[in-house]
């Protein structure tokens, strides 16, 4: 742990330093004291925030929506990408689809999605989920199609069945590049749970954001932004602890 | 002795017809219950594409395959082909125990217990019993290759067809990996077809060796091995049985084409 700990040192140190060039810019005034971040504020103000009634309610319901749209969104992702990867026939029909809603940015059908689904967490959970399928989707067809095909004859003279070559053989082996694909989608499904709160401006940390804002709470804002800073760092090592439990067999072979 | 595989009048093409690669032009070749026997040939001569095709893995695009009277289309029941490849046939994320456990997965009746079991007990033939909570990877080539044959023979199958699989280890294991296969296959009298462009080894193993002709290929010869059992790997290779036909087979595969 200490050689992590100086391994990490001179980042921190880093960081540090540019928080207290902000503090020094602020309070002596070389920058607009009430537009900028102002640390020592930002962190006074943080403690409210948190220990504020709305912090446990806008936290629960970004990271609710985060979970119900990223989710549905991987295992979609997979049992589609095993077939479409798997099967030509089933590629040969979803493939052109797929091409044509792949590379729409997707906060642009937040209008639509809004018009159908209107403003609640219907909407919010399908723009998730739109934006979280496609890396996911992508990565196990990939995945799929470049299993040594050694590993799917060893299923063959052993006699498994298709489901069970599928399940047993093909997915575990595909893994490493399923999940390379669902640390994309968890990014991008960050981006659009907070995205449609601020748009939609009735619940979640990007509402909170986007409130404090509004209501000339500045540094406030700041300190949702912190809030979702770490809540970003927090979604990102859980997912690293997560592969390294999965795939601890990956690097070795 | 009955046989239990004829090969009859195979022949394998790849490709559209109007580019197609001849690559077994015609082969015959049956193999009796409890016999040993290897192919050999020059290499790219589609020996591995035969296995293949005996295997159920491959479609012949012509002649039949037939395993006890049955015609072979699909990866038949109690014939188990063990890969060259040792270290991309064992599934990384099983221990050495649960892959030995995939060679007779489909086998619903046991018990956890009585699975367990058979995993240690063919583990144990081939000296891992020790090592069946470690991770394919964490063993040597020549331990990994133990593993995929007790996978192999766990699923307790009639036939085992071998395609060179001695050819990525050492030259030392690979003399330990004889011993074992012959030991094996006495314990156990299986049925073993070797595909290998190693001649001594073909010598040292087998009953009777098939000599194959350059792609696209046929039978040239099948040789019978006049070499005695049990076979020691420092004597029998002395053996002037062994050295006159491994003198026959190598001036045939090195002759010009």
């Amino acid at each position: 742990m200490s050689l992590r700990l100086r391994a990490l040192a001179p980042g921190l140190a880093f960081i540090a330093f540019w928080i207290a060039a902000l503090e020094v810019a602020a309070r002596a005034g070389w920058v607009n004291r009430i537009f900028s971040p102002f640390p020592s504020e930002i962190a006074a103000r943080l403690g409210r925030v948190i220990g504020s009634p709305a912090f446990p309610d806008a936290l629960g319901s970004t990271i609710g929506l985060l979970a119900a749209g990223y989710l549905l969104a991987c295992a979609a992702g997979i049992l589609l990408g095993l077939a479409m990867g798997y099967h030509r026939p089933t590629y040969a029909l979803l493939e052109p689809t797929l091409e044509l809603l792949r590379p729409i940015p997707k906060p642009a059908l937040l209008p639509p999605l809004i018009l159908l689904l209107g403003l609640g967490a219907a909407m919010k959970v399908s723009i998730v989920f739109l934006g979280a399928l496609f890396p996911v989707l992508i990565n196990t067809i990939q995945g799929v199609r470049t299993v040594d095909p050694v590993l799917v004859d060893v299923a063959r003279t052993f006699r498994r069945g298709v489901l069970k070559t599928v399940f047993r053989v093909v997915l575990p082996a595909s893994l490493p590049m399923i999940l390379s694909g669902m640390r994309v989608s968890l990014g991008l499904g960050f981006i659009l749970v907070t995205l449609s709160e601020m748009l939609t401006g009735t619940h979640g940390l990007g509402a909170q954001l986007v409130d404090a804002q509004r209501a000339f709470r500045v540094q406030d804002m700041y300190a949702w932004t912190v809030v979702l800073a770490v809540l970003g760092l927090a979604l990102a090592l859980s997912f690293d602890a997560l592969e390294r439990r999965l795939i601890f067999w990956s690097s070795k072979r | 002795m009955a046989e239990l595989l004829e090969i009859e009048r195979v022949g394998k093409t790849f490709g559209a017809p109007a580019e197609a690669i001849v690559a077994i032009r015609s082969v015959d070749l049956s193999v009796a219950k409890g016999e040993f026997v290897s192919i050999v040939g020059p290499s790219g001569c589609g020996k591995s594409t035969l296995l293949q095709i005996v295997a159920g893995l491959v479609p012949a695009s012509a002649g039949e395959v037939r395993l006890e009277g049955q015609a072979v289309t699909a990866p038949p029941t109690g014939v188990v082909y063990l890969f060259q490849q040792y270290s991309r046939s064992l599934l990384p994320w099983l221990s050495v125990e649960k892959n030995v456990r995939f060679g007779f997965s489909h086998a619903r009746s046991l018990s956890p217990r009585e699975a367990e079991e058979r995993c240690v007990h063919y583990l144990d033939m081939v000296g891992l019993a020790d090592f069946r909570r470690r991770y394919p990877w964490e063993l040597s080539g020549g331990m990994q290759q133990r593993v995929a044959i007790a996978r192999a023979l766990a699923a307790e199958p009639r036939m085992l067809l071998l395609d060179e699989p001695f050819s990525s280890v050492d030259a030392l294991t690979r003399l330990e990996l004889h011993g074992l296969i012959l030991e094996l296959w006495h314990k156990t009298g299986l049925t073993i077809l070797l595909v290998t462009h190693d001649v001594e080894e073909a010598v040292y193993l087998s009953d009777r060796i098939a000599l194959l002709t350059r792609r696209p290929a046929q039978v040239a010869e099948v040789f019978a091995n006049a070499l005695p059992r049990p076979r020691k790997p420092v004597e029998s290779r002395e053996d002037p049985r062994f050295l006159e036909l491994r003198h026959e087979l190598l001036t045939r595969l090195l002759q010009p084409a």
